[in-house]
């Protein structure tokens, strides 16, 4: 069952009065519980694309379906609340808020909704199991390595339970050893909680863990790969 | 409530930066309370004042004595029941620095229209026998350590009063009964002065009028009688005359209100800049949050809140600080002319009032900022 299509998708962004043309007339079917694998030359569109499905951008044209929605056609106000439910998004840097222990941050999309301090805690202590940093829950980012940090940020990504993971670069900043781990990480989420994920990645070994590859080229598919 | 982690670690991220924010506050809303404090004396004494005192002084200025012979006159104006005067001494107790106001008086008479200086009656026997004995504000007294019997000595501050020391003993040690009459000031016998001036007069009378009601007609009464005199008098209400205290400064609400405001915008801008710095800092964090969920209104609260915080907490700072160090232990300062000097309940939560509007409004533009931030391009600046 498809859980997002993309018909027609362009985004061109305007530089100095000039339209710069990122995706061309892209159109996509992505299954639910699929792992696939955005590759690509800079400045071929995959982090555009990527953001296009996170809802923090919009396309210039065309639609955007992800389950019942058409995203598209939602304004910001009514993008915010659909990002905190559908969507969990793991960046190449980590992004963790500094000041926060691992608990809190990865507690941040939980202060969102309705849930007691209580199945807040439960929650985050849950995917902090998920990603074997249940003891690191106290500690702050700079007291983690890098792997754990992203370890810290996937568990962010899932605590919410949301319909799709997207992981920009997510192996990009780290070292051969943790970049498996957190591969094998994503490989576990997809197979065992049946997890959605888009990953953009520019290293093949990582893009041999998604189950389908495609590859762009100046915002078009140039490629399709199957595993 | 489940904000308020957040809120308080976003807030204390640069501890140097955010302690000097909320130091600048606290030394905003300390020196409004101060002000605010000088303002509020001033009042006092005009609000204390009697309805049934007028006083009448030099027309030129009150720095200027009028001739003795106008008790009598003042004395047989209709409506005038009572009179007393007294003369300003300007007296120095071993240093400038000591000062604190002293006055000759009629000592008897003064005590009379002055129920509100309270002695015990060994005390006023006492000074009323000693011609060179003085009364003393238990407030004075304590910051000096006076005791009865003192022997206090005074070197003369005007030249009109001879060059000679004065000695005085100290008979009495008033209470002040209410904020019309301060206790930081010393009182003698204005015989005692009258001996060794130069140059002879009385500084100013108060009259007790019969009928408060007709307080104004009696006090035009009095300077008609001394109109076209080489000393005209200026009648007015014990309000007005306390008020020309202040007024001998300048406009004092203007003044200080300028000094205060100033203050305030300063801090604004302070705090402000500092709340911009940081949101300028933590431009990825926000684009990180909204790419979570967080709505703009949500995000504009955190930022509004956090300024709220840094704000407030260096509100209550400066309040407490205030309140505890600006009181009574004061007031020798004034030298007697804000009898009652202190921060006020009222305005310390005004000053956390004020904080709390510091807070807000140097949050504003930087909680602007944060909202109109496109989240695509900020996560692309550090990417």
């Amino acid at each position: 069952m498809a859980l997002i299509e993309l018909r027609d998708v362009t985004k061109a962004y305007r530089r100095d009065k000039i339209d710069i043309p990122v995706l061309d007339r892209l159109s996509i079917t992505i299954e639910a519980g699929e792992f696939l694998g955005l590759m690509g030359p800079s400045g071929s569109g995959k982090s555009t694309l990527l953001n296009l499905l996170a809802g923090i951008d919009r396309p210039s044209r065309g639609s955007i379906r992800i389950g019942d929605t058409d995203i598209s056609t939602l304004g910001e106000s009514a993008l915010a609340p659909w990002r905190s439910r559908h969507v969990g998004f793991i960046f190449q840097l980590y992004n963790l808020i500094p000041v926060l222990t691992a608990f809190e941050n990865v507690e941040l999309p939980l202060l969102l909704t309705n849930l007691s301090k209580k199945q807040r805690a439960d929650h985050v202590m849950t995917a902090l199991d998920i990603v074997g940093l249940r003891d690191r829950a106290t500690h702050y980012p700079r007291q983690l390595s890098g792997g754990q940090e992203q370890r810290v940020a996937i568990a962010r990504a899932i605590v919410t339970d949301p319909t799709l993971l997207l992981a920009d670069e997510p192996t990009g900043d780290l070292d051969a050893k943790s970049a498996g781990e957190v591969l094998v990480l994503l490989q576990r989420l997809n197979q065992e909680f049946k997890k959605t994920i888009v990953m953009v990645t520019h290293d093949p070994h990582a893009a041999e863990r998604a189950s389908r590859v495609l590859h762009l080229e100046k915002g078009s598919l140039v490629e399709q790969v199957n595993s | 409530m489940k904000f308020v982690t957040l809120v308080l670690k976003s807030a204390s991220r640069s501890k140097r930066r955010t302690a000097l924010t909320m130091l600048s506050v606290a030394i905003a809303v300390f020196l409004w309370a101060a002000l605010r404090a000088v303002l509020d004396g001033f009042d006092a004494v005009s609000a204390a004042s009697s309805s049934t005192r007028i006083v009448t002084i030099n027309a030129t200025s009150m720095i200027f004595n009028m001739p003795v012979s106008y008790l009598e006159g003042i004395r047989n104006t209709p409506g005038v029941r009572d009179v007393t005067y007294a003369n300003w001494f300007g007296g120095i107790y071993k240093d400038p620095k000591n000062f604190f106001g002293n006055f000759g008086v009629d000592a008897e008479g003064y005590l009379r229209l002055y129920p509100e200086i309270q002695l015990t009656p060994e005390e006023k026997k006492a000074w009323l026998e000693d011609r060179t004995g003085c009364i003393v504000g238990d407030g004075i007294a304590k910051h000096f350590g006076w005791k009865l019997g003192d022997k206090i000595t005074l070197q003369v501050g005007i030249p009109i009063y001879g060059t000679q020391d004065y000695d005085f003993t100290v008979r009495g040690i008033y209470r002040a009964g209410s904020s019309a009459v301060d206790n930081q000031s010393m009182m003698f016998h204005w015989k005692y002065l009258d001996e060794r001036a130069i140059e002879h007069g009385i500084g100013w009378f108060v009259a007790q009028v019969s009928d408060p009601d007709r307080a104004v007609q009696t006090a035009q009464a009095i300077d008609q009688k001394f109109a076209n005199s080489p000393a005209e008098t200026k009648t007015d209400t014990e309000r007005a005359f306390s008020a020309s205290f202040g007024k001998m400064l300048g406009n004092l609400d203007l003044l200080l209100g300028s000094v205060a405001l100033a203050v305030v915008i300063t801090t604004l801008f302070v705090a402000g800049n500092t709340m911009a710095m940081s949101v300028r800092e933590r431009t990825t964090e926000i684009a990180v949050m909204r790419t979570l969920g967080f709505s703009k209104a949500m995000v504009f609260m955190i930022v509004v809140g956090e300024g709220l915080v840094t704000a407030m907490i260096g509100g209550v700072l400066g309040a407490v600080i205030a309140r505890v160090t600006i009181n009574g232990e004061f007031l020798h300062m004034t030298g007697g002319f804000i009898p009652a000097f202190g921060v006020s309940n009222l305005n310390a939560v005004v000053g956390l009032g004020l904080s709390a509007l510091i807070g807000v409004l140097a949050a504003l533009i930087p909680a602007v900022m944060a909202t109109r931030l496109k989240i695509v391009d900020a996560l692309r600046r550090v990417a």
